[in-house]
Order: structure tokens, then sequence, then C-alpha cells
């Protein structure tokens, strides 16, 4: 059974588990609540009808629902599109097509591309059982070596499909991509499986016609396994918007109590004197009359709490990320890639990067390799453009002196230099465009060029043409680079020496040369100074000469190793000693367009950018060529990072110490050090940090806070994982101080308005609540409450969200990247300017309601006609407050007004009136906007509500007058 | 998260059914669309708005709220308004008597007048109020103490009163109409107005007692029951009168357009006042001729029938004249308010202005960085 199930949903649960899940979220829960109490029988409490929570909530609800339901619609038939593929299967000596989903784990399956479930590769097509994986998908590398185990190969290779007793024993299912251990049973031999025999379901076959593979996790396979792992993450903004939500609740349970206390005291002094009022609550004792004031105040005042606020919030950041991918600054067209926000929950957040974490390798740098010089045996064979015979295009470098010299017959070092570079590598021969890593294609092509040429490769033996003679290698090991390694190959030569060829980076080699080297000398002074100078990327290459008898005994060893442990690093440690040094190869690797402006400019924004490489060298010059470096920069490497992480006051004082630096540049650092740096950052700073990355080393480092991956040659590992995707490093520039600045200011201009419009609107109850005894009457009419939030006032002020970039156009967010600032110091929402939200929503709802009041009393007017004149000042002053004018606030300010005008008129209608009196009692319309005392108060009100923010706002225009 | 991460990746390429659909159509360009809108290039008003054009804002707001105000004041001040309370706390005042010894449950109406003195001439049609004061007709137990059905004509409402009514639902087993605090609470003195000639004849100035309800009140919310034609102490037979009341709701007038459910006087009282002190119109006194004032220079008496009591409650009672005018009564707060925030906005721009020119420019040129 291998039927993926990533939807959530039946047609049965989908209502019980959305709502449960939906019910999760404090604002919902809270208005669950009010909607119980005021179906409670008891009519003091119910201050307001139910639909008046009801509508908003299933409104609420249902967009959720519905969302919700879309994607896992989506899901569905993504999930049914995989279910539905073809395989083959073995089935009573035939195979025959399958879907993917009936695939059980024994079955035997015949594969031509893509893996459906992690396989034990049985045997192919080719020689030897080879074949071929790419995996990008799961890793950096791009094509991988599989084969069969020797005993399956020679067994089935002649009749594949003859059913044999195969049994198989392994781990349990796990989500380790690079490991695997298990025993396969055959005939009663037991063979250990490694990662070498398994193809992995997300991977896909190459280069081989056929594999046939024996299925052995279906649903647990290790690509699923790694799924759903990676958490939520949420903004700042948003975790201070949930503990605004509380202090709302708060303040509202302190005003109720507070006017509780006030019904008490009218209770006890003013009621008994009314007759009327006396005989109607005459049932209740005043402390019981006190109790119900207080939940019935807790209801009217329930709509201060924006319940539609968090869907709306998504909503805008969903169009805040669809920004990003239309931008056409964002595109690249040379590799027709729009940026594309992943995640769309951080749109603020790039508004507020306060620490910029960067690879470099990919990142600040092409990753397209020219191979620029050499220093085979001291010699240093320097950059010559002049003259190049070679049209393959790919070799930039060329001299004389070293053509001359591999011509000359009896120049060893510099033959085995090249020797070198053909043989100790895993580039495939018939795949040249895809070669496991850039630098190892880069020098064999260098060799290919010089006159090594790489032919073939088999599964234990290599193939070249050196100088035009054809001589085969026999392959005894290879074992891999990583990033914590060199690569080594050991190797049979014709003669039938054996040699270890070894190459890596020039801290690795040099300390495993042989005492006697020759050249160390003057290839560390051309490491040091004319390599490192021109940004060149540099490999150490060596050799040694092993004996017969070490390497049986080694070999066992490593073989034992596997058998036991599988650890054999020490191993390893052991052949790599007694190097001689070849020579040195320098690559060049260009640094993007636009990378040190980008820089400069985000340095000037008041980010601090730190870029963590593998290397040393190499990245000091590339930090002072992208201008990130001046003199006295401090540099760290990952010894020193390992202490950080063992001594956590150290790291403390680490970064106390880097927040007076404009720039850090941490090299040699692995992979873990590198998301160990950005632990370090979040755990002793409050601020925001970025990472930016290409490759599948700098996964960690995206996870853990927002990430940006660039499209790049190495393989869509560090897209797949981060957040936004951008094709060059220089569109940082733009999707920061443009995109980022602009949603931090639109979502907290949002937010703060959202908080100011549902308060004010709601605190008018409690003024109100001073004149007519706190006996919890509501200032408006029931329907004004229940459309208030959902159609009178939501779409300026979703207008204000999307649209608004008042202060500074995109080019002027560009031209003074200070502007930034506002962001990282969170000057557009922070605890201060929410308590001055706060203050003014009071302000104004006091105007919205002492204003009328003092109108009012002069006149003969009556509750309903002065319920509308608060309504519609109300109205006026939310929906009017609004900076930046496109057409699109505008309608939305008349779309907005005319559904409160023609609702009011419909509602007030003598129809409805007549179906349901008391569900429709407001019946002032034509009577009050009949009057110019109504229209007068109006005016008034809301050029009062709203002057104190105009006056603001023009102080702010006065004092920095923006530039266009 | 992942999972449809995933899934969005198989899509992408690998999966055969996916690939096959993209390859089958000509490579599409990823490339966006150049749109103003996409591009967040929209045209918009703000940015084109420097204080060169922001600060004449306020200058305009406080030149057009200024005159307003100024012709509000003016055309309040020149509405005539006289009041008087007819309380009687007092002991020298006429309807002290009456005010002692007044309650819901007196039988013999009480009778007073006040005298009063008009200095200056009432012209145009005068409306005549009376008005309480601490009476909390906004109080959400009192507001809620109706039946909307019943007094829309509803006849089940009439025998079966909805709950809300209650305690004012039922009276002797019978359903009361109309039911409910508000309607039991009717103002009930009667104020009737005589002019007081120089030469001592006592003139009775009629009151019209028609109109002073909202259109929309009299014939779509209010209705009595089986429609306008019927004998109204037919329709209400079997219902109770509310139990303040002197008399039955059929007999509020003998003018069948002005009875029942739709007599114009408890059609006011049942719109609730905002407020705790209020006032309500009571008659209206309409202009006879052009050559003489409604209500001429002089002495009046007014005859008030004392029923309401108020004393229990500390409120007050008044009966207010007043002329009216296209904004309504007397209402000088509307026009000094008015005059208040023009002044304001006007009191801003000047400070704007002299923000502006000291410091606008300097950190024009500081605030930016080149």
């Amino acid at each position: 059974d291998n039927v993926i199930r990533s939807y959530k949903y039946s047609a049965l649960t989908f209502l019980p588990l959305s709502l449960f899940e939906q019910f999760q979220r404090i604002a919902n829960i809270y208005f669950l609540c009010i909607v119980v109490l005021q179906f409670q029988s008891i009519p003091a409490i119910s201050t307001l009808p139910w639909y008046t929570t009801m509508i908003p909530l299933l409104t609420v609800l249902s967009v959720r629902g519905f969302k919700d339901l879309a994607d896992d619609l989506a899901r569905r038939h993504s999930d049914s599109q995989i279910n539905r593929q073809p395989c083959d299967l073995l089935t009573n000596e035939s195979f025959t097509s399958v879907q993917w989903k009936d695939v059980c784990v024994g079955d035997v399956l015949r594969l031509h591309k893509d893996q459906t479930a992690d396989l034990l590769l049985l045997t192919t097509t080719e020689p030897h059982s080879l074949c071929y994986i790419e995996t990008s998908d799961i890793d950096e590398t791009n094509l991988k070596i599989r084969q069969a185990l020797a005993v399956t190969h020679q067994e089935l290779s002649s009749d594949p499909i003859e059913p044999s007793l195969l049994a198989f024993d392994c781990e349990e299912p796990n989500s380790h991509l690079h490991s695997f251990k298990g025993v396969l049973e055959w005939r009663d031999m037991r063979h250990l499986l490694d990662t070498g025999h398994i193809l992995l379901r997300g991977t896909v076959l190459r280069n081989t016609r056929v594999a046939y593979g024996l299925t052995i996790y279906t649903l647990d396979s290790k690509i699923l396994q790694n799924c759903g792992q990676t958490a939520v993450k949420t903004t700042q903004v948003e975790r201070t918007l949930n503990k605004v939500v509380v202090g709302i609740v708060l303040l509202v349970l302190l005003f109720a109590l507070l006017l509780a206390v006030g019904a008490g005291i009218f209770e006890a002094r003013v009621a008994p004197g009314i007759e009327a009022l006396a005989e109607l609550g005459g049932r209740y004792t005043p402390v019981y009359k006190v109790f119900l004031t207080f939940w019935g105040y807790i209801i009217l005042l329930s709509p201060s709490m924006p319940m539609s606020l968090y869907i709306r919030f998504e909503l805008v950041h969903v169009i805040h990320s669809l920004f990003i991918g239309w931008d056409l600054d964002l595109y690249d067209g040379g590799v027709d890639v729009p940026a594309h926000a992943r995640s769309t929950t951080l749109n603020e957040e790039l508004g507020q990067v306060r620490y910029l974490l960067s690879d470099k390798t990919g990142t600040l740098t092409e990753n397209r390799l020219i191979f620029r010089q050499c220093c085979v045996a001291g010699v240093l064979y320097p950059l010559d453009l002049s003259w190049n015979p070679f049209s393959c295009g790919g070799l930039q470098f060329s001299d004389k002196r070293l053509v001359d010299t591999l011509r000359k017959p009896g120049s060893p070092d510099v033959r085995e230099f090249f020797k070198a570079l053909a043989l100790c590598h895993t580039v495939m021969a018939e795949w040249k465009d895809q070669a496991a890593s850039p630098d190892e294609e880069t020098l064999v092509g260098a060799a290919r060029e010089l006159g090594w040429v790489f032919l073939s490769r088999t599964r234990d033996s290599m193939t070249l043409s050196e100088l035009g003679h054809r001589r085969q290698y026999q392959l005894l090991a290879l074992l891999d680079f990583t990033s914590q390694r060199r690569r080594m190959s050991v190797l049979r030569d014709p003669e039938g020496e054996l040699k270890l060829y070894c190459k890596g980076a020039d801290i690795v080699i040099l300390e495993r040369l042989r005492k006697d080297s020759t050249y160390c000398e003057s290839t560390e002074k051309a490491l040091e100074q004319v390599f490192s100078q021109g940004c060149l990327r540099t490999l150490c290459v060596a050799v040694r000469s092993v004996q017969e008898g070490l390497w049986e005994e080694w070999s066992r060893a490593l073989e034992l190793a596997a058998m036991t442990t599988g650890a054999s690093d020490d191993l390893y440690d052991n052949m790599e000693r007694e190097l001689t040094l070849l020579g040195v190869t320098a690559i060049e690797d260009q640094l993007q367009v636009g990378v040190p402006e980008t820089i400069a400019t985000l340095r000037q924004a008041g980010i601090k950018v730190w870029v963590l490489t593998g290397d040393k060298k190499t990245a000091v010059n590339v930090g002072f060529a992208c201008r990130l470096l001046d003199p006295g920069t401090r540099l760290l490497q990952g010894e020193e990072l390992v202490e950080f992480e063992e001594q956590p006051e150290l790291g403390k004082r680490f970064i106390a110490l880097s927040r007076q630096c404009q720039a850090v540049l941490c090299c040699r650092t692995t992979p873990s050090q590198k998301a160990g740096v950005v632990q370090l950052i979040r755990k002793y700073t409050s601020s925001i940090t970025m990472a930016i990355g290409d490759g599948a080393n700098d996964v960690n480092m995206i996870k853990a806070h927002i990430g940006v991956g660039l499209n790049g040659l190495e393989g869509g590992q560090a897209v797949q994982n981060a957040d936004f995707s951008l094709a060059k490093f220089h569109f940082l520039r733009k999707l920061l101080l443009v995109h980022g600045r602009w949603s931090y200011r639109r979502i907290s201009v949002f937010l703060r308005y959202f908080l100011y419009k549902t308060s004010s609107f709601a605190f008018v109850h409690v003024w109100f609540a001073f004149c007519n005894g706190f006996s919890g009457q509501p200032m408006y009419e029931t329907w004004f409450i229940t459309l208030y939030t959902v159609l009178y006032t939501s779409f300026p002020v979703q207008c204000l969200a999307v649209f608004e970039q008042q202060d500074v156009s995109a080019e002027g967010s560009l031209r003074w990247p200070s502007l930034y600032q506002l962001g990282v110091g969170r000057q557009l929402f922070n605890p201060r300017l929410l308590a001055g939200t706060f203050l003014y929503s009071i302000y104004t709802s006091l105007v919205l309601f002492f204003l009328p009041l003092s109108v009012f009393c002069f006149s003969a007017i009556d509750f309903q006609t002065f319920s509308i004149t608060v309504a519609t000042a109300s109205v006026f002053t939310s929906t009017t407050e609004t900076g930046y004018w496109t057409m699109f606030n505008v309608a939305a300010i008349v779309f907005s007004m005319s559904m409160y005008f023609l609702a009011t008129l419909i509602l007030h209608s003598p129809l409805l009136h007549t179906i349901a009196p008391a569900d429709f009692y407001f019946l002032a319309f034509q009577n009050a906007f009949a009057s110019p005392l109504v229209w007068l108060t109006v005016l008034l009100t809301t050029c009062t509500a709203v002057l104190p923010s105009l006056a603001a706002r023009a102080l702010l225009l006065v004092l920095n007058p923006p530039d266009t | 998260m992942m999972a449809s991460g995933y899934s969005a990746k198989e899509e992408d390429g690998h999966l055969p059914g996916a690939s096959g659909a993209a390859g089958s159509g000509v490579a599409k360009s990823k490339k966006p669309d150049n749109t103003a809108f996409k591009q967040q290039r929209l045209p918009a008003w703000q940015p084109i708005l420097t204080a060169g054009t922001v600060l004449p804002a306020f200058f305009v707001i406080g030149l057009i709220f200024i005159p307003i105000g100024i012709g509000l004041y003016v055309t309040s001040n020149n509405i005539k308004e006289f009041e008087i309370d007819y309380t009687g706390a007092d002991m020298s005042s006429p309807c002290f008597n009456c005010s002692q010894s007044s309650s819901w449950n007196s039988t013999w109406p009480c009778r007073c007048s006040i005298a009063f003195t008009l200095d200056q001439p009432f012209e145009s049609n005068v409306f005549m109020y009376y008005g309480l004061s601490n009476f909390y007709q906004n109080h959400r137990r009192y507001v809620k103490s109706r039946d909307d059905s019943q007094l829309n004509g509803d006849k089940s409402s009439l025998k079966n009163p909805s709950k809300e009514c209650e305690p004012y639902r039922t009276s002797d087993n019978k359903p009361i109409a109309p039911c409910g605090a508000i309607a039991n609470s009717l103002f009930n003195d009667t104020l009737e107005l005589f002019y007081i000639d120089p030469n001592g004849t006592r003139t009775q100035i009629p009151l019209m007692k028609k109109g002073i309800a909202w259109w929309t009140d009299k014939h779509v919310k209010f209705r009595n029951p089986g429609g306008t034609n019927l004998n109204l102490s037919t329709v209400f037979q079997g219902t109770a009168k509310p139990v303040n009341w002197h008399k039955s709701v059929y007999e509020l007038d003998a003018d069948l357009e002005n009875n029942g459910f739709i007599n114009e006087d408890f059609i006011v009282w049942m719109r609730t006042a905002a407020l705790p002190t209020f006032r309500k119109l009571y008659r209206i006194i309409q202009k006879k001729s052009n050559m003489t004032p409604t209500l001429p220079r002089g002495n009046y008496t007014l005859d008030i029938t004392y029923n309401y009591p108020v004393l229990s409650f500390e409120g007050r009672k008044r009966m207010i004249l007043s002329t009216i005018s296209w904004m309504g009564g007397k209402n000088p707060f509307l026009g000094l308010a008015y005059i208040t925030v023009g002044s304001v906005c006007f009191f801003l721009g000047v400070v704007l202005l002299i923000i502006h020119h000291k410091y606008g420019n300097r950190n024009n040129s500081a605030d930016i960085p080149n």
C-alpha cells in the first residue's frame, strides 16, 4: 500500500476538523463564548442579539473554511496525480503496469525514471549493475552512482524476471537520507546493504535504461519522513498583535467591571425612584443585576475585539507576496525566473532585517568557474588571456611555458598533476553538464584541454587518453567529497603501481604532506600572495605511492569497519598521509553583478552583513572586493565557533561585540556551524535575521529564520527550504528596501488602523453607559454593529494595507537606504505607538459620543436619530482615514459609504419592519437623513475626530517633505 | 507546509503527466506582466501632497467652518425659546399641591395654572414641547419593554403580547394593550395655553395635536389592529388598559385618525429619547395670519392637568415654546462648536506654517543622505 494522503479532510471530517482547527485561535473561542452568552435565556445579559456576533463569526469561519478546503482539494488533486502514476510491477513472471498507490513492500519493480518508493537496487541493464541517479531534490550533488550488490547482479542479470527467494532485513524507517543499514539474505549468505545500494524516492534514474528494484519502504520512505518538520514561522508583528488582543480582552473585562460597579450604584440609588425601572428589575437582587450587567457589557464591548483581523492579515500577506512575484525588477530574464515568496507569512519582517547572513559561493559569486592559474612543482603559471587556441571556451587559462613543459618529456611533476586532475573526481564522461561539483567539472575540463582527456568510467576502472595514449586505470577506492573531507581516489595504473590521489582545501592537504615534501614553501607563497589576492578558489592536489601490503591491510580494515560500525573516518586519515604535493589549482569565481553596490546599500540601510563561508583566504578577498570589509574587520574561524557553542557566556559576549561591528566574516564554517551562528544571533538579540544561500549546505541556515534561496547552479535544495527565492543576489536590495519596507509599513499601519477602527467604535458604549444608567443599552442599531466590520469599513482598510506607499516611492526607498531603519527600529508597530493608537481611539470615541450629545441635548431628537448620527460619523471617521489615494482607495471608500447608506435604507425599510417588527425596529432613516441638524453634526463630529491624525500627518509632512 | 512543497516540486517537472502537459505547449515565459497594478505604480494623489498643499487645507477647513458656525449661531439666536418649569417642587409654585398629591393611582385629576409673560412676540409656527428630566427613557430594561408587533397591528400579539413586556404584559388575566413599561408610563399631563389680553380676557390658544409624529411612525410603525375603519372598542375588546392609564387606548381621542395605537401623543412617547433629560413635541401652534404674530407679546397662563408624578426620582417637568428654523430648535452649542473647530484648524494651520518655515527647509537638506 503506497497511497499518498497529504490531504486532511474527507467529506465527513471536514466540518468537525476544520472547526476544531479554527477554534484553536483565541479570538474565535472568545467570540464563540460571546455567542453562547447571547443565546442564554437571561435577557439581561444578551445586550446584543445573537446575530451581531454570529454573522461576523460565521463569515470568518466560512472564509477560513473555504480556504482550507481549496488547499485540501489542491492537495487531493496532487496526491491523486502522484498515486495514479504507472509503474511496472513483477507479477507471475511478467511485468504488469500498476499505479503507484498499489505498490507494496517486497514488490519487485522495473524502473525507468522515477522512484515510487525507497528501493533496493537489484540489477540494471548497465554493466556491473551500475546506475546513475539524479538527487537534486534531496541534496547538493546532482548525479550519484548506485550499484547493485555483486551477488544480485550476477544472479539476476542473466534472467532478470526470475523470482527468487530473497529475504532482507533493514533498520526501522527513518529520515536520514544519507544512511541506511540492512542485510540481504540470499541462499544462506548475508550481504550487507548500505546507502549505495538504495534508490530513494524522489531521485530520478539517469543514464540507465532500466533498473530493477525491490521495495523496502513505501509510505515510510525517507523523503516523506523528511516532510512536515518545518515549524510554522510567525513574525514579530504577529506576536505583538497576539499580545494586543489579550490586552483588549483585559481592557474589555476592566471596562465591564467598572460599568458593572456603576450599574450597582445606579440600581441602588436611582432606579428605585423610577417606577417603571423598579418594576422591571424587581425580580432580581442588586448584586445579581450587577453580575448580569457585567456580562452584558462583555457582550456589548466584544466588537472591539478585531475578529476578522487575523483572516484579513493573512489576505494582506498573500497580496504582498504576489506583489513580490509580480515585480519586474526581481525578474531575471536570463533564466526566466521571477522572485517567489514561498512563505506568505513573513513579509513584514523583510522590512525589519538587522542581520543578513550570506553564503559566499554561488550567492555573492556567480559559481561559474574559470580555471585561471595553477602552480605546479613550485612554478606559477599565471594568467595569460592573449593566447587561447582552445575553442571550448571553458578554459581561459593558458600559458605557453606550461604547454611547452607538458610536451617536453621528462617533467613528471606536471604530468602527474594533470593526471591527478583527470583521475581524482566523480565526473561522468557522458554527462559533461551534470558533474557532481562545478569545481571538478572545471578541473577535468582543464585537464582535457591540456591533453589529459577523461574518456570513460566503469564501476572499477577509468580510462584516460594521456596526450593521445589510451590508458586504463583500475579504480580500487573512491571516497566522496563532503564538506568536512577531501576527495581521495586509490588507483592501480596499467603498470601495476598503486597510487593515491587526493585533492582538497589547502589547509587540509598541507598538513598531510610528507616532511621532506618539495616545493612546499613556494606553493604556500603562491597561495598566500598570488592566488588569494585575485579572489581565486584553490585546491591542492597531492599523490602518494601505496605499498601493496599497506593497501591490502587497509582495505580489509575498511571492509570490517563497514560491516560493524560504518565509521571509517579514522581509517581514511590513516591512508591520507605522507602525501607528496603536486600542485595547486586556482579557479576564479566571479562576483555576481551588483554585489558590491548591494552590500554597500544594505550597509547604509543599517543591515549588518555577515558572510559565512567554508574557506578563508578567498573569503577575505571576496569580502574586500564586495565592499564588505574595511581594513580592520574581524575574522572568525570555525574552530572559534565551536567554542561559542560550548561556552554560552562567550557567545553572549561575542554577539555583544558583533553589535559594534558593521560586518562579520565567518570563515571555515561547516553547514551546521552556519545554522549555529544564526541561532546564536537569535538567542542573544531580538533582531530579525535573514539568511541567504544557494546550496544544500545553506539549508540549515536558511531554515533557521527568514530564508532566501537563490536559484543557483547547486540544485533546488536551498530554494525548496527558503521562504523567498530570488534569481540574483542584488535583487535583495529591492526585496528588502522596497517590498520589505512597504510591507512593514503597510502592515503596521493596517493593524494599528484596524485596532483603532474597532475600538473607537466599540468604546462609545462605555460613554453612553453614563447616560443610560449603566444598563447595557447599545449605542447603535444591532444590524449596524453586525455589519460595521464586515461590510461598512473593511474595504478601505484593506486597500490601505495593499496600496499604501505614502511616504516614499520605490525609487526613493532605494536612493535613501537609511529609511529602512524605520522597520529595524520597529518604529511603526511598538507598544508606545499602540498605546497612542488606543488613546486616539478613546479620543475618537469620546468625540463620537459627546459632540452629538451636546448638540442634541438642546433638541427633541429621539434615541434612534441620535444613534444613526453617531453611527454615520463613526463610519465616516473610519473610512476616510486614508493617506494614499489611488483609484482603488477611492473606490473602496465610495463603495463602503454606499453600502452603509444602502444597507441602512434597506434595514430601515417599512417592508422589513412590517415583516419582523422586533428585529427591524429602527425606522429612522428617512427622518434622520432629512434633517440638516443630523448632517451638520455628522460633519462636525467627523472633522473633530480625524483632526488630530490629520494634524499629525501634516506635521510629519512639514518636517520630512517627501521627495519624489 | 512541507508536504505541499513536496508535491508542488513534483509537479514542477518530474511527474510524467505534469511534464507532458507542460511540454506539449510552447514554453511560456514566467516574466511578470508590466501593469501599473502589479508593478505598484498606480497613479495616486498623495505624493503631490506637500506642505504647500496640505497647509492651505487647514485654512480652508477653518474658513469654511467658521462662517458655518457664525451662521448657525446667528440662526440659533434668532430663534425664540421660552421654557417654564411646572414641576411644583417649590412651595411657592402654584403646582406644589398637585405635585405632592399626584401619584399613578390618584383618580381625581389635580389642576393648577402658572402665569408667565412673553417679552417678545413669537412669529411663525410655534412648537410646544414638554420636557422631563432624570427620566431614564434610554434605560435598556425600559427600552426593551414593548411589543413592536402589537403596535404594528398584529392581532395575535394583541391577544398574546411578547414576553418582553413583563411585568406589564397582562392585567387581570387579560393582555394589556399596549403592553410594556414604555406605554404604561405614558406622559399624561394635559397642557393648555391661554393668552391674557391687556384688558384681562383669557383667550385659549388653539393647539394642533396632529402632525407631531413622524409620517413613517404614524403610517408604518404604528397601526391599529384590523385596519382603520373598524370600531376600535370592539377591536380592543378582551384587552386590558395599561395599569397606570386612566382610560383605554381606544379612548385617547375622539378622532378616529388619532386614536388607538396611532394616537400621536402616544407615538411620540413611544419613540424613546436618547438621554435621561429630554423634551418631546407636544403641540403645534400654527400661524394664523401674516398680520399678527402667532404668540404676541404679553401675559399667558399655562393650565396643567397634573397627573404625572416625577418627584420620586427628583425629576422636573417643563413646558417649552419655541419657534423653529431650518436647523430645528434653538441650538447655541452647534454654532459655537463649529466656530471652535474652525478656529482650531486655522490655528493649526498657522502653527504648521511657522514650523514649515522654521524647520521644514533645514530638515529637507539634512535628513536625506546623498
